[in-house]
């Protein structure tokens, strides 16, 4: 290794009993409390991490069961299951649950939990915070849900378009739910991206150039930078306008008043187009570890694929317009944006090729996993060509607001994202856990879940062509529509059925199944070096790294650093681009105080729909917590090594 | 467990760090990123509202009297220097100093946040009266909540300081909290000059 020099003496093998006398006092420094209020409390990546995956998995299922209730509803014409009203809000949360609640929160999900692990971390870069973003997700979703429950759930659709979601057309409060919910996610999200982008950026392991971050975390790093920017889109336009517009009386959107209906439009486009590559960049990050894992040979093309993400998430930026065609724009800019749609099909493919020559030049091995990278390549593929369609405006007015779009977003959302998290399910499983998921089961799953999703979504293709327009709620038997909407449920039924046998093998797994072990597939990455389930302290000792793939390529024992303090909770900080070190912080232990102001968030917002005091009183009482949060922080004192900002190094208590 | 080898020690580095060394740097960055990127896309939604109506400030409105928000803005300018010497004060490790420093600071920080008031006064429109009332009040409005976040942040940082003994870290603390000062005095220039002075020139 170039960049990280070793001590004089050079590399020594440690003693197994050092490691595990190291081990045992990390472990008292960095577990939780027991009981509830150490549940609460807890700060640990991992624990976040899964509450967050477990959480985001109960809304697909959520979202699932408001799909069945649609496809029941239209499963023949003129069906009275559900009225228009319940429809209405049943396909708004559906939209809302499945974009708000479960793709963005478990993508991220998935980051916050392997993150720090796969870049020799052991924590994120701001655990408190980490905490505070899950909890106001858990706020959002008390939300929508109890709306849901009691009648009072959105019905304007999952964007909202104004002037549908005024008060002029939707009085009461459901609109004002689907607003305040976004923020909750919004928030959480910031929150996570911030956390990502500095954990990746100041925590790698040394030696851990970006030339060797894992593909997982690049993909992951990118799409917290899309964050950054899309998501203030969003929260701005349904809480800075929609909601302002309809509590105070705003006038954002109100022609008469010199506001402009298309404003919000550009608004939550310009977000929500970045939105499908911020749900499914994070999931082509994990089809590279699988791929790699089971044709055991490293990713053809590593630099393509990071220049791909990079690619893909700037011309995400520059799409937004394509879900607005069917608005009166300038023909100049229309036609710049049907340029920039066709654009986006680069990155992606060069991805598509990259795997595609890694398998042929590797020895894949059909495992469960890869059984879902291969149904993940042939639905999205499908689902990318229609994308090109549609990014032409003459067919674009055809198809607008028709069921070929559903078609086609489904086959982009579930082969592009789900089909891929699926498959990182069934691979890091075994490291969640330290039991590894049912095979048998689980091809089952995989047969059943690519059918489904073919048989239900293909016809809705032939359906749009033929003018079944989107959100209706039932159609006379004379459009000839039923016996493809019939067909379309039937897709729907055995995506259930599919979804069930997972979580029979999830149940039977995690209580009987197989023990897994540290590195029950031979991976290459850093997740895969500690134990299954990892340790709260994630590694006893910051390993070196000298290559992009570490497990396969270093012979013997595991390089490491030492150094780092045991009987304090201490992380190592390298330098942004080499990782090399350059200091130790210290992590903070568990807290109230994230839990606490998660709440005083949901008293500021979810007031704010009913009285405007609210927003004062909310305030005042997150005061307290900041108050909690900074006097906890300035504790203990200690002995410290100061690095003044002219250079030197002074001991200072 | 897989076997490990010592490659080196870090056991010699320094436990607190200033600035890009400092992950509350990074992480202040970060907010200070998705802040400002919300404004600026707020001021772009002024600006799209105004290029799309007649005339800005549409009548019967007038444009926004200038005399008490450019007071706050030389105030604004002036409190850099508390911050600035805040900021040095911590890196120096200088206790009383900071302690000074951050005491002006708090005062100066407070009368911005109370002179804020003369500027929603000074954007003669209320917020329900025009689109451009609305995107003038929720912008200036915007930066008033990241203003009351610093406020109290300082207030915050200054009690500790002079309640209890700190830890060594929240010199460097203290110096991100500066640094987020300079953002918030930042961001409003722009403000100023598209909400205040833009109805005038343009």
């Amino acid at each position: 290794m170039s960049s990280l020099g070793s001590d004089a003496a050079g590399p020594v093998t440690l003693e197994a009993g050092d490691v595990a006398r190291d081990a045992d006092a990390l472990e008292r420094t960095w577990r939780d409390r027991p009981g509830f209020w150490g549940w609460l409390c807890t700060v640990d990546h991992k624990s976040i991490g899964r509450r967050y995956v477990v959480t985001a998995f109960a809304m697909f299922l959520a979202g699932g069961i408001e799909a069945a209730l649609m496809r029941t509803q239209l499963a023949r014409p003129e069906n009275a299951f559900l009225g228009a009203d319940r429809y209405n809000q049943i396909f708004t949360t559906h939209g809302t649950t499945m974009m708000f609640l479960f793709a963005v929160p478990m993508m991220t999900a998935m980051g916050l939990y392997f993150v720090p692990l796969m870049v020799g971390a052991r924590s994120v870069a701001f655990p408190r915070l980490n905490a505070f973003g899950y909890w106001t997700y858990c706020v959002g979703i008390g939300l929508l849900y109890v709306a849901l429950l009691t009648n009072h759930a959105p019905d304007t659709g999952w964007f909202a378009y104004v002037p549908l979601s005024e008060t002029l057309y939707a009085p009461g409060h459901r609109v004002d739910v689907w607003a305040q919910l976004v923020t909750f996610t919004e928030i959480a999200a910031l929150c996570a991206a911030v956390n990502i982008i500095v954990t990746v950026f100041k925590m790698r392991a040394p030696g851990m150039s970006v030339d060797r971050i894992p593909l997982f975390v690049w993909a992951q790093l990118v799409v917290a930078f899309m964050i950054v920017f899309a998501m203030p889109a969003v929260a701005a336009g349904s809480t800075l306008m929609l909601a302002a517009d309809r509590a105070i009386h705003m006038q954002w959107f109100i022609p008469a008043r010199d506001g402009d209906a298309l404003l919000w439009q550009h608004i939550f486009w310009f977000f929500g187009h970045p939105e499908v590559y911020i749900i499914f960049l994070p999931a082509l990050g994990m089809v590279t570890p699988i791929v790699e894992t089971f044709c055991r040979r490293p990713v053809v093309g590593y630099g393509a694929i990071v220049m791909a993400n990079i690619a893909t998430a700037f011309f995400a930026f520059g799409l937004w317009v394509h879900h607005m065609f069917a608005t009166p724009l300038p023909e100049l800019g229309e036609s710049l944006f049907t340029a920039a749609s066709l654009v986006i099909a680069i990155p992606t493919a060069v991805q598509i090729f990259c795997w595609i020559a890694t398998m042929w030049t590797g020895r894949p091995r059909l495992t469960v996993p890869m059984l879902f990278v291969l149904g993940f390549l042939f639905t999205f593929i499908n689902g990318g060509i229609t994308g090109v369609m549609l990014a032409s405006v003459p067919f674009d007015r055809q198809a607008h607001d028709t069921f070929f779009v559903v078609a086609h977003l489904h086959y982009v959302l579930i082969g592009g994202a789900v089909m891929p998290l699926f498959a990182g399910l069934y691979f890091w499983f075994p490291k969640f856990t330290g039991r590894l998921l049912g095979a048998g089961l689980g091809k089952w799953h995989f047969w059943l879940f690519l059918i489904g999703t073919n048989v239900t979504f293909f016809p809705m293709h032939i359906l749009g062509l033929d003018g079944m327009p989107r959100r209706i709620y039932t159609y006379l038997a004379s459009t000839g529509w039923g016996p493809l909407n019939l067909l379309a449920s039937v897709g729907a039924a055995t995506l259930a059925a599919s979804v069930v046998l997972f979580l029979i093998n999830v149940v039977r797994s995690w209580v009987a199944g197989a023990n897994a072990g540290a590195d029950p597939w031979g991976a290459p990455g850093l997740e895969w070096a500690v134990a299954s389930p990892p340790p709260p302290y994630n590694f006893v000792h910051a390993p070196v790294v000298s290559s992009a793939h570490p497990l396969w390529e270093t012979s013997g024992a595991l390089p490491v650093v030492t150094g780092l303090r045991t009987d304090r909770r201490e992380i190592l900080i390298t330098t942004t681009f080499d990782a090399r070190p350059d200091a130790r912080h210290s992590s903070p232990h568990g807290s109230f105080w994230p839990f606490y102001l998660a709440l005083c968030m949901g008293v500021v917002f979810i007031g704010s729909i009913f009285r405007p005091y609210w927003v004062l009183i909310g305030t005042a009482l997150s005061c307290i917590g900041l108050f909690g949060w900074g006097w906890e922080s300035s504790r203990p004192i200690e002995r410290e090594r100061v690095a003044m900002p002219n250079g030197p190094v002074v001991e200072r208590t | 467990m897989t076997s490990l080898r010592a490659h080196s020690t870090v056991a010699d580095l320094p436990s607190v760090t200033f600035g890009q060394r400092s992950l509350m740097w990074w992480g202040t960055l970060g907010f200070m990123v998705i802040e400002g990127w919300t404004i600026a896309l707020l001021l772009v939604s002024y600006l799209y509202l105004r290029q799309s109506a007649g005339a800005w400030p549409p009548a019967p409105s007038p444009s926004p009297s200038l005399v008490m928000p450019s007071i706050n803005l030389g105030l604004m300018a002036v409190s850099i220097i508390p911050a600035l010497f805040a900021a040095r004060a911590g890196g120096r490790l200088d206790e009383p100093a900071l302690k000074r420093w951050l005491l002006a600071l708090s005062i100066v920080a407070v009368a911005i946040l109370v002179l804020r008031w003369w500027d929603f006064r000074s954007l003669l429109v209320r917020w329900d009266e025009n689109a451009y009332g609305t995107a003038a009040w929720m912008i200036v409005g915007f930066h008033s909540s990241l203003l009351l976040l610093d406020v109290l942040d300082t207030l915050g940082l200054t009690l500790f300081y002079f309640l209890r003994r700190q830890p060594v870290k929240s010199f460097s603390d203290a110096a991100d909290n500066s640094f987020y000062w300079y953002f918030t005095v930042g961001i409003w220039l722009p403000v100023y000059l598209i909400v205040y002075v833009g109805p005038r020139v343009i």
